[in-house]
């Protein structure tokens, strides 16, 4: 799943991507049929997108998840990485001890 | 005890402790008391300031016990061991102060699983060491940890209430509830295979160290018993004729798996389905079967290693500490957050510190300690003391062990108000002292004669200040006032046609009925009734191991003021197997009894085991069934019991 569909849902069926950054009188319309969603950007600025190609613009241009749950999933992902460093230890974990005691 | 085990023990009990000082360390922050008027600080700043600072700042909180410390999984992983909030409560007379503390679920599961890896490592090591070459060893933990996230997948219901920002419909969120199932299991076997030969002996220490992990609807305990399920399935080991039923029942029971019915696993977490759904039956079919396996192979591999001596002596002390956990717990509001929380416990110690209490009507309050159950911690302290008679009749030497076994487990009966367990320990010790001294000299024809008469008067005198009429209808009348409407489950259906057409159906089901009123159970089983709503097949086999979703989800009902479980383990058996299947394990059991007649502590703790779990929901708590099974394989022999070898 790419970032985009994680954050802003799934593609809308014929969905074309629009050149919007070189129009500068584009204006969004808001889709009823879509649920908003709040972005933030790096220095915890908001924003709330009402319609996915306004979301995938936004998501595109780096907004993204909450900090505080970027923060969350970049701590998930150290756990992860902690997790299997852990895993490879505990198959060593006879040569270790064996490589200590000699 | 050599320095590298001082230096070991201190650096663990640094990591247990290190987690409870995590505080945001960019900010300064004057930390208020919590008081009834003004709880703002903890309103404006949560997860900001560690729980031992809190203490620090109110040293009350950890002896005055209307503050209540209570885990908050669904907290980041930033906020463990923080405080996530604080909320007042009022409670009649008293100000309740609810502490939420941070316990994200996914590090409760590194945390609590690695300390209990700790916690097996303090039992004594093999003889000879034995670490497996078991070729299928790394399989099956794969395996098993598989499982393990696949619960999470089928059960996601009950998981979105616990995690935080855990995204369910991504492959790398699964991947890391894998891995950490991996890095346990691994660990934890490696320790198990280290010191197998001990582990039989230390099973009663099982009610003390539930091995729950807070969060999660999964214990560590099942990570040895599945692993070794596992072992005996790839080894072509166990019996045929129960694979071939087993997998009758549940290629049935899969495809009867429709509906979605969520279930509130309450205290019974661990070993019970979350929601009555495909994915989630399946999971819990295969947990169940590998299970039994596993506690089968646990109990072939290591009987030949079981100490009476120290089993005893185990079973003395964890009666012992269990009681004395319970009492400080009540008193202490921290000791009953870190019961709960290091021991795993499905429920929170209970808060009452009044263990002799009655109530306005002069009924004793039941009072269940650190344990989830009074009943069953009742139970337990009446199985002790059964078997201490039986290890001191044989041994003819009491150890100061025993004084304090029989004394605490004697204390704990009290105060868990289980009265069956008290007249069946008083029951049961008269049976064993004659079958042992006095059977010579008393005919059994005139004792059994003896027993009838005085079970007939019993039951007679119970009727005389009650009319049979009443009580043979009892549970029929609960079940009609819990009934909602004009819907009916088919079962009450059936009770109320077969009641009018059927007098034999009628006068069984009137016996039971006042068996039920006798047992104070005519409410629950009313309440059963009411719900369980089985089609003819479901009726006959089940629908699924460990799943009440169906049973509490399918019939709405008039929701009694609280919730209660059926409270038979016979009667959930019947929602989980059925009455073919169930019918076969109690003749089993009968075949069992009859051949080992001879075995009087197998024959006297059976009939204790299964007379309590007729009236009670014991087997449906992980613990107790493990514990339960391994001591009916255990006692179970057809030429000598283990008391006299």
């Amino acid at each position: 799943m790419s970032v985009i569909e994680e954050i802003c849902g799934n593609y809308p069926e014929g969905f074309e991507k629009l050149d919007i950054s070189n129009d500068p009188n584009y204006v969004f319309v808001n889709d009823p049929s879509y649920s908003a969603r709040q972005l933030f950007d790096a220095d915890g600025n908001k924003v709330f997108v009402n319609s996915f190609i306004e979301c995938e613009h936004y998501v595109s241009g780096g907004w993204g998840f909450s900090p505080l749950k970027n923060q969350e999933l970049f701590l998930q992902d150290i756990m992860l990485y902690f997790i299997v460093f852990g895993v490879i230890v505990s198959f060593l974990k006879p040569k270790i001890k064996e490589f200590f005691q000699n | 005890m050599t320095s590298r085990k001082i230096f070991f023990y201190v650096f663990i009990l640094i990591l247990i402790l290190l987690p409870w000082f995590n505080t945001d360390i960019q900010n300064d922050y004057s930390i208020s008391k919590v008081r009834q008027e003004n709880i703002s600080f903890y309103e404006i700043n949560p997860c900001k300031i560690s729980l031992v600072q809190f203490i620090g700042n109110n040293i009350e909180s950890i002896y005055q016990n209307h503050y209540y410390f209570r885990p908050n999984n669904k907290s980041p992983i930033q906020c463990f061991g923080r405080i996530a909030g604080v909320a007042v409560m009022q409670k009649d007379l008293e100000t309740q102060f609810i502490i939420s503390i941070g316990t994200n679920s996914l590090i409760n599961l590194l945390f609590q699983g690695l300390f209990w890896v700790f916690i097996f490592s303090l039992v004594p090591k093999n003889k000879k060491p034995t670490l497996s070459k078991n070729k299928f060893k790394n399989l099956a933990i794969l395996m098993l940890s598989y499982l393990f996230a696949f619960s999470i997948y089928a059960e996601s219901r009950f998981y979105e209430n616990n995690f935080y920002e855990f995204n369910f419909n991504d492959f790398k969120s699964y991947l890391l509830i894998f891995f950490s199932c991996f890095l346990i299991s691994k660990n934890l076997i490696d320790m198990y295979e280290e010191r197998s030969e001990n582990l039989i002996n230390f099973i009663p220490f099982i009610y003390l160290f539930t091995f729950i992990f807070s969060g999660f609807n999964f214990s560590l305990l099942a990570i040895v018993f599945l692993y070794l399920g596992l072992i005996s399935f790839f080894s072509d080991e166990g019996n045929t004729k129960f694979n071939i039923l087993y997998v009758f029942l549940s290629i049935w029971w899969l495809i009867n798996s429709n509906g979605s019915f969520y279930f509130n696993v309450g205290k019974l977490r661990g070993f019970t389905s979350s929601v009555y759904e495909f994915n989630a039956n399946l999971f819990w079919i295969i947990f169940f079967y590998f299970f039994t396996r596993g506690i089968h192979k646990f109990y072939i591999e290591n009987k030949k290693y079981l100490s009476l001596n120290s089993f005893t002596n185990n079973l003395s002390i964890t009666s012992f500490i269990v009681l004395i956990f319970g009492l400080v717990s009540s008193n202490v509001p921290l000791i009953n957050f870190f019961s709960y929380y290091l021991f795993g416990f499905q429920r929170y110690g209970v808060s009452s510190n009044k263990p002799f209490a009655f109530d306005e009507f002069g009924v004793k309050i039941s009072w269940r300690g650190i344990f989830p159950s009074s009943e069953t911690i009742g139970e337990f302290y009446g199985f002790v003391i059964l078997i201490l008679l039986f290890w001191i009749i044989k041994s003819e030497v009491i150890r100061p062990t025993d004084y304090i076994g029989i004394f605490s487990a004697s204390l704990g009966l009290y105060f868990s108000d289980n009265r069956t367990a008290i007249v069946l320990v008083f029951l049961i010790s008269l049976c064993y002292i004659y079958l042992r001294f006095f059977k010579e000299f008393i005919n059994f024809k005139f004792l059994l004669l003896f027993f009838l008469v005085f079970f007939v008067g019993l039951f007679m005198f119970l009727l005389s200040s009650t009319s049979y009429e009443f009580t043979s209808s009892s549970i029929i009348s609960q079940s009609t006032a819990f009934q909602y409407d004009n819907i009916y489950s088919s079962y009450l259906k059936l009770l109320n046609s077969r009641q009018e057409k059927s007098s034999l159906f009628s006068s069984a089901f009137g016996l039971f009925s006042t068996i039920g009123y006798f047992l104070n159970r005519s409410e629950m089983w009313g309440l059963f009734f009411t719900r369980y709503n089985p089609t003819y097949t479901e009726l006959l086999i089940g629908s699924g191991p460990l799943n009440f979703g169906q049973l509490y989800g399918e019939v709405v009902i008039n929701d009694p003021e609280s919730f209660l479980l059926p409270h038979s383990s016979l009667l959930s058996l019947v929602v989980f197997i059925g009455i073919i299947p169930l019918t076969m394990l109690l003749a089993v059991l009968a075949k069992n009894l009859i051949r080992s007649k001879k075995n009087y502590e197998f024959v006297l703790i059976s009939v204790y085991i299964l007379i309590n779990i007729i009236k009670n929901d014991s087997i449906n708590y992980l613990v107790v069934f493990v514990f339960y099974g391994l001591t009916f394989l255990i006692l179970k022999n057809r030429g000598k019991s283990v008391f006299s070898r």
